[in-house]
């Protein structure tokens, strides 16, 4: 019989040890324990804000920040570097950080729920928030390329709409409003 | 002026190198407005979120809370990440900070063998970066795909649904290359580079689903506050 060196004995007793330690949540088989503390590793709140005026290094920031914080950490001018690479000048620049920076979605409730689309509450005092329908991409275009923000800027042709609508899709009217699954 | 964010040299020299292999994958994953926007969140899908949304629910007394996450859908036994905890945050003093959040977590299991636990809306013990779970919470339950809760009080779903945001998302990444993802058919140039989008634009997303979750309750138990004024920001984040 060949017995067991002091450190194949050691490694031997150690492992039942640690199984017994180790995090239940790592294998998948139970939901989120309620008693460890999580870390944010991703956030959203408007549309484009880190995808489209963030360059791809700073996205990793905007996910693991809180909007609390995006004031001191320059989210503005990051905003302000993307139009004034394009020249858009300071009107344009200063509104699209003036309201969206903190990044949080903003809902005006009380306002009329007709007026419900992306920045109403600041371009038409209106509600607010974002709907299914809303075709953010042509509107963010728009407020960056377009007139929509400053009278006096040219317009950038062909930068102003991806051509493509929400008119494509059917939501629903009823809860959960999300078209079934292809 | 194209709107070169990678030289062209650097886009095209990758472009030839995995063009080859890009023409063998079957496009498994698609991206959209925040889809996949980190090489971390491309390692887990379900670690992503797509979209928020926040809009007018079943009567004007109501609100609807939308939050698509984990794009890249390979079939419909996608399912959540059980060790994930996914948030709805609410700031309804204009500080930035959350008064009030939504804990969503899930159980094991795929398509309906998965469970969904919504928690809120309620003040958090910890605000900011760092959460934990409310286990103190009341608890709503229901089944991936199905909804749960009052149609009158609260109501939830969480499950596989067509992705709703719409954009021509290969000719975005044309134009502006720099977004691109790491991995995947969209990580290389599909075309020249571009100075505009094309006529007429592609959906690309209409083909792909995505996890939901929706939420619809009273607005106020957001704000309670019936000035005109009364405002509240909504943001998403997924914790680990």
């Amino acid at each position: 019989m060949r017995f067991l060196s002091p450190r194949t004995l050691a490694v031997a007793l150690a492992l039942p040890v640690l199984a017994a330690c180790s995090d239940n949540n790592n294998n998948g088989t139970t939901s989120p324990d309620t008693v460890r503390t999580f870390n944010q590793v991703e956030r959203l709140g408007n549309p484009l804000v880190s995808e489209v005026f963030f360059a791809k290094r700073d996205h990793g920031l905007h996910n693991s920040t809180a909007p609390a914080t995006d004031v001191v950490n320059g989210f503005g001018d990051k905003i302000k570097a993307f139009t004034n690479a394009f020249n858009r000048g300071p009107t344009i620049a200063n509104t699209l950080a003036a309201v969206l920076v903190p990044d949080m979605l903003l809902v005006y409730p009380n306002r009329d729920p007709k007026t419900a689309r992306w920045l109403s509450w600041a371009l038409a005092a209106g509600y607010g928030g974002r709907t299914l329908n809303d075709d953010v991409v042509d509107a963010g275009l728009t407020a960056i390329f377009g007139k929509l923000l400053d009278a006096n800027a040219t317009v950038v042709t062909g930068l102003t709409s991806d051509n493509i609508s929400t008119s494509t899709r059917t939501y629903l009217t009823t809860f959960p409003y999300l078209e079934a699954a292809r | 002026m194209p709107l070169k964010f990678l030289s062209r040299r650097s886009v095209r020299a990758l472009a030839v190198v995995t063009a080859g292999v890009a023409a063998l994958v079957v496009a498994q994953r698609v991206y959209a407005s925040d889809h996949q926007d980190t090489p971390e969140t491309e390692l887990n899908p379900r670690m992503d979120i797509n979209d928020v949304y926040a809009f007018p629910g079943s009567s004007a007394d109501r609100i609807a809370l939308v939050v698509t996450t984990s794009s890249p859908i390979a079939g419909q036994s996608a399912s959540f990440d059980p060790n994930l905890l996914y948030q709805i945050k609410i700031d309804n003093t204009g500080d930035a900070v959350e008064d009030l959040v939504f804990q969503v977590s899930f159980d094991a299991g795929v398509g309906a063998a998965q469970k969904y636990q919504i928690r809120g809306p309620i003040k958090p013990t910890m605000t900011g970066t760092k959460t934990m779970l409310e286990a103190g919470s009341a608890v709503l339950t229901g089944t991936v795909g199905s909804a749960a809760g009052s149609a009158t009080g609260m109501q939830a779903f969480a499950g596989l649904r067509a992705d709703p945001f719409v954009i021509d998302l290969e000719q975005f990444f044309n134009v502006i290359p720099d977004r691109r993802p790491s991995t995947g058919p969209l990580s290389v140039q599909n075309g020249p580079s571009a100075s505009s989008f094309r006529t007429p634009g592609v959906d690309f997303l209409k083909p792909f689903n995505a996890l939901a979750i929706a939420i619809e309750l009273p607005k106020a138990m957001l704000q309670p506050s019936t000035a005109a004024d009364a405002k509240f920001g909504v943001w998403s984040t997924i914790s680990r």
